[in-house]
């Protein structure tokens, strides 16, 4: 790998790390699901500065071209993490649902009181 | 005895009074709640001016999360009984007694008004398609739990102190009827039927069509399956 391309990736790399740790700062992302995307700025560092690394596991394990590997491993990842976020939302939901409806019983059983105090007036 | 009608409502401003005052007017002492679940007609107006039992769901949440809202209102209102009933004028309140007989005598925990038990009771059969649907989810249900449900997509269902108590908790959110039926089953309570009439909704449009179909087919089948396999209790905590 050129030094050029070397330098250029792991400045992106760096950046990508920076705006991760912005947003943690601006409450942006929750510290819990920001390390995923902290591990992956340092992974993208490793493999530029020792590309061999990745050509050494991807023979070993039998893939033809390391970056085929790369691609399985991606794209693993990124169902891996829809599945997830599809759990995530579900929850979410639920408590949402919850929140309505116990809102919404809370507000009848006030209007049900204030009747009441009005009545005895 | 006291007895509670759960009405869920979404966009019923034509047949909403209609359906509250069958209900006032009836001999069968019950109470009522209509449920708006966000309507975005004039149901909510028309429930305030004409003094109506309701509750506001303040975000709409669909059919299943606002026939649970009933549920936990007929629980914080210790209700002996809790009978789902359409807001759309389908259901007939002569038939409300008929339901709430074997919970009375204590010969079962959950009642469902059926179209489908004897040929007679009931003129309005649905169409062809929904009715191939509704075969199909009673032969899994036979085919898991060995009991028969001629109508388990009827919306008309009565249900005693316990079941109130269990729906409270737990009720599915999207096309709830069948599947709340095998939870039922599945913590080995007795689940019966009856012979109801059911008219044709008076008014408005029914939400049904063939994508949706489909689509509720395939969910119901998936939420029926997984409930019927796994037959221990899931982590639902909250």
């Amino acid at each position: 790998m050129n030094l050029t391309l070397k330098i250029a990736l792991i400045i992106i790399s760096l950046i990508y790390i920076f705006l991760i740790l912005k947003a943690i700062r601006r409450k942006k992302i929750n510290v819990t699901y920001s390390i995923f995307w902290i591990i992956t700025g340092i992974a993208l560092i490793i493999c530029t500065i020792v590309p061999n690394l990745i050509e050494y596991i991807s023979k070993k394990l039998g893939f033809e071209t390391p970056s085929n590997m790369l691609f399985v491993i991606t794209i693993f990842i990124a169902f891996y993490l829809i599945f997830n976020l599809t759990v995530i939302l579900s929850r979410e939901n639920r408590k949402n649902t919850l929140l309505v409806q116990e809102v919404s019983l809370l507000k009848k059983q006030v209007k049900h009181l204030e009747e009441k105090i009005d009545g005895a007036k | 005895m006291k007895i509670l009608l759960i009405i869920p409502a979404y966009n019923e401003q034509e047949n909403i009074l209609n359906v509250c005052k069958t209900v006032e007017q009836s001999k069968v002492k019950v109470d009522y709640i209509v449920i708006n679940d966000g309507s975005t007609d004039n149901t909510l107006k028309i429930l305030e001016e004409n003094n109506l039992e309701h509750i506001n769901l303040v975000h709409n949440l669909g059919i299943g999360g606002a026939v649970q809202t009933g549920y936990k209102y007929a629980l914080e209102n210790d209700y002996d009984i809790a009978i789902q009933f359409d807001g759309d004028g389908q259901h007939d309140i002569n038939y409300v007694e008929t339901i709430c007989e074997p919970i009375i005598n204590g010969q079962a925990d959950f009642c469902i008004g059926s179209r489908y038990i004897d040929n007679s009771t009931s003129k309005f059969k649905s169409t062809w398609i929904r009715r191939v649907g509704k075969d199909i989810i009673s032969a899994m249900i036979k085919l898991f739990w060995k009991q028969k449900i001629t109508d388990p997509t009827s919306g008309f269902r009565a249900a005693n102190k316990k079941v109130i108590k269990i729906f409270a908790n737990e009720y599915p959110t999207d096309y709830p009827e069948p599947e709340s039926t095998v939870t039922l089953l599945k913590k080995g309570l007795k689940v019966t039927e009856k012979p109801v009439n059911m008219h044709e909704r008076k008014a408005g449009k029914s939400f049904v069509n063939p994508w949706t179909s489909g689509l509720y087919m395939i969910k119901v089948s998936i939420a029926i399956i997984v409930d019927s396999i796994f037959r221990t209790n899931g982590g639902t905590s909250e």
